[in-house]
């Protein structure tokens, strides 16, 4: 139990009994949920956490094969909630979190009670008809962009990270510019996030789900949310003010008042 | 200060959390070819390549944030004419006037943006060429597992060659005792008949006797040799190895074949500058060397020479070398090495005069005395056949 507590970066607060477990998005970490935890934190046993590879994860327990699909992180989920014995959670996904929570919630749902999901998306690469929202190029694109921001890091902090891991504070200064101490690591997530399709995992979702879909969110369009919205036979489709793709960061507020209204009201049949 | 923002080196932008534009400086605007109306009230991303999009809802609107600040963080924006242009951005995040508004310092890298773009096409490059070299090193490996597999099969195949030829020596020593029998029996009663046993014999009959009791013996020899071969690769022949003078061998043989050499007026002559003892069975280097002998005169024409020498070996340590040569038909270069297989002869005419085992089986013996034996030759010319014996 204490390697998962390590290895995950595994964090408890809150008051309450009924677990909600919070799971970050691809090029973040725990921290993004700052602005949330206060709210729910007298109700909730609240567990925060950093996937491997991300955030201050134990980066020696990254193994390439199991992370290069987003069932290797869904993995670290189940990991978690029967390291802490965790039941009748609250599962609370950002972005590829929803994807890699509803993988979990398939593989063990009794382990759930609902399922929060923040700008889902089960692929975002277009397959005529089906919408979603980026051509593979664009995907290639974002890839640039990481290497180019990783650049320094990768090409010449990078490697002296690796070789000095008695000098944290060079591991320490990476983690809190990008959330993730590798960059060949942060382009693996990027990888098995952009370019899945877990459309097909959607259908037999035993746990019933709140969508919460921004307003002009380039990552996870509209049509997307509908999809995923039509796709899951419990689910609840919640339209944001919002705008963007991080509605806990920029309208905490409004995340808030969504979250509290779904779960104030009765487990939907 | 207002005035500042506009004349500052760099590009400015202001935007709001939802992600709307508040204020851009005419400096970001010359570069992307905007004008200041059209693009605020926009959202930022709509400024950006797609990529840049994705990364900055991914990594630098959290980052903003959460940390309150990002620094040197690389974008492509989209300027009017459709080309994307390369950005440094720091940007703070503040309240003023009532709002949260993020603050971004923007700086064009179009040079510096050239060495990275190289310097990341090299870091492919290495990336490339270090994943061909893994494979290449899989590939290797690979091989060396099946060049194992391949030595294991020749492993077992060879034990089963030799599994077979011992079969086949112990086959041959049997066949050749059961044919001996037989053969002995006519060689037998052809002498009792030629003798008168069974009453007179007629000229013809007896010129026909003669003829059986020629090829009975023939191929008895024959049969001899077989057996000997077989029981000697069968390992079944016991050496006696004691102290020999080879001038006392040479004493036994040479009279042996004294009477061919004088039929076929070929002289021979001994040659021995010293009189070694060596470590021998005395029994079977006079069988070899009665060998060799007879072999000499049998393929030296008339008139020829055969000389016997005995000396130390110059390129073998504790050697002497025991060498009968003659001035014969000499071996070709390319049977040299075929003459001590069994049944190879140089000289097709010869086939009814031996086995064609007579060399076989002396190598053999030779070489289960830790002696050998070897032959140099000049087609036309004669050989020399060379028996290396260890010294005492």
């Amino acid at each position: 139990m204490t390697d998962i507590i390590r290895r995950n970066n595994v964090k408890v607060v809150g008051k309450g009994t009924q677990p909600m477990l919070l799971a970050h998005g691809f090029g973040c970490d725990q921290n993004m949920w700052r602005f949330i935890v206060p709210a729910f934190s007298d109700d909730f046993r609240i567990v925060l956490f950093d996937y491997v590879g991300s955030g201050k994860s134990d980066l020696g327990a990254y193994d390439a094969e199991r992370y290069s699909k987003l069932d290797g992180y869904a993995q670290d989920i189940l990991d978690i909630c029967h390291a802490l014995d965790l039941r009748d959670t609250v599962f609370v996904g950002h972005s590829v979190s929803s994807m890699i929570g509803i993988l979990a919630a398939k593989r063990e749902p009794d382990l759930f009670e609902r399922m929060i999901l923040i700008g889902p998306s089960p692929r975002y690469v277009n397959d005529p008809p089906y919408v979603g929202g980026f051509e593979r190029k664009d995907i290639e694109g974002l890839l640039e962009t990481m290497e180019k921001n990783y650049i320094g890091w990768a090409n010449f902090l990078g490697p002296v990270v690796m070789q000095n891991p008695d000098r944290p504070e060079l591991t320490a200064e990476l983690t809190e510019s990008f959330c993730s101490t590798d960059p060949v690591i942060a382009r693996r997530f990027a990888e098995a996030t952009f370019l899945a399709d877990n459309r097909s995992d959607l259908a037999g979702l035993k746990v019933p789900a709140l969508i919460l879909q921004c307003a002009d969110d380039l990552i996870a369009p509209r049509a997307v949310g509908d999809f995923v919205h039509h796709s899951l036979a419990q689910s609840t489709f919640q339209q944001m003010k919002a705008t963007g793709h991080c509605p806990h960061l920029s309208h905490p507020d409004e995340t808030i008042q969504l979250m509290r209204e779904y779960l104030q009201a009765p487990v939907p049949a | 200060m207002e005035g500042l923002i506009d004349q500052i080196p760099c590009g400015f932008l202001s935007f709001a959390d939802d992600g709307q534009i508040l204020r851009v400086n005419p400096r970001l605007m010359e570069r992307l070819g905007y004008q200041r109306e059209e693009v605020e009230g926009r959202p930022f991303e709509s400024l950006m390549n797609v990529g840049s999009r994705i990364f900055y809802q991914t990594h630098l609107f959290p980052l903003i944030a959460m940390r309150g600040r990002a620094d040197e963080i690389f974008l492509l924006l989209r300027a009017s004419n459709g080309e994307d242009v390369g950005f440094l951005l720091n940007a703070v995040r503040r309240e003023r006037d009532g709002r949260t508004v993020n603050d971004c310092a923007l700086m064009p890298v179009e040079e510096r943006r050239k060495f990275e773009d190289a310097l990341v096409r090299a870091k492919k490059a290495a990336e490339a060429a270090q994943e061909e070299l893994e494979e290449a090193n899989r590939r290797y490996e690979e091989q060396a597992v099946e060049l194992e597999l391949q030595q294991e099969e020749l492993q077992t195949q060879r034990t089963i060659a030799e599994d077979a030829n011992q079969a086949k020596s112990k086959f041959l020593a049997v066949m050749s005792h059961e044919l001996r029998t037989p053969l002995n029996a006519i060689g037998g009663y052809t002498q009792l008949i030629e003798m008168g046993v069974h009453g007179p014999v007629t000229e013809e009959q007896r010129t026909a006797l003669d003829r059986i009791r020629r090829s009975q013996l023939h191929l008895l020899r024959l049969i001899n040799d077989v057996l000997n071969l077989s029981r000697i690769e069968a390992g079944r022949v016991d050496y006696n190895i004691t102290d020999v003078a080879l001038e006392e061998v040479l004493k036994t043989v040479l009279p042996m074949v004294e009477p061919q050499l004088a039929a076929k007026g070929i002289t021979s002559r001994t040659v021995m500058d010293q009189a070694p003892i060596v470590r021998t069975d005395r029994e079977k280097l006079e069988q070899i060397t009665l060998n060799l002998l007879t072999n000499a005169a049998k393929f030296t024409p008339v008139g020829g020479s055969v000389t016997v020498r005995v000396r130390r070996c110059a390129d073998v340590e504790d050697r002497v070398c025991l060498e009968v040569e003659d001035t014969g038909i000499g071996i070709p270069p390319e049977m040299q090495k075929d003459i001590f297989e069994p049944f190879v002869q140089v000289s097709a005419d010869n086939r009814s005069e031996g086995s064609g085992l007579g060399l076989a089986i002396s190598r053999e013996l030779a070489r289960g005395m830790d002696a050998d034996l070897t032959v140099k030759s000049v087609a036309g010319q004669g050989s020399v056949f060379t028996v290396l014996l260890p010294v005492r």
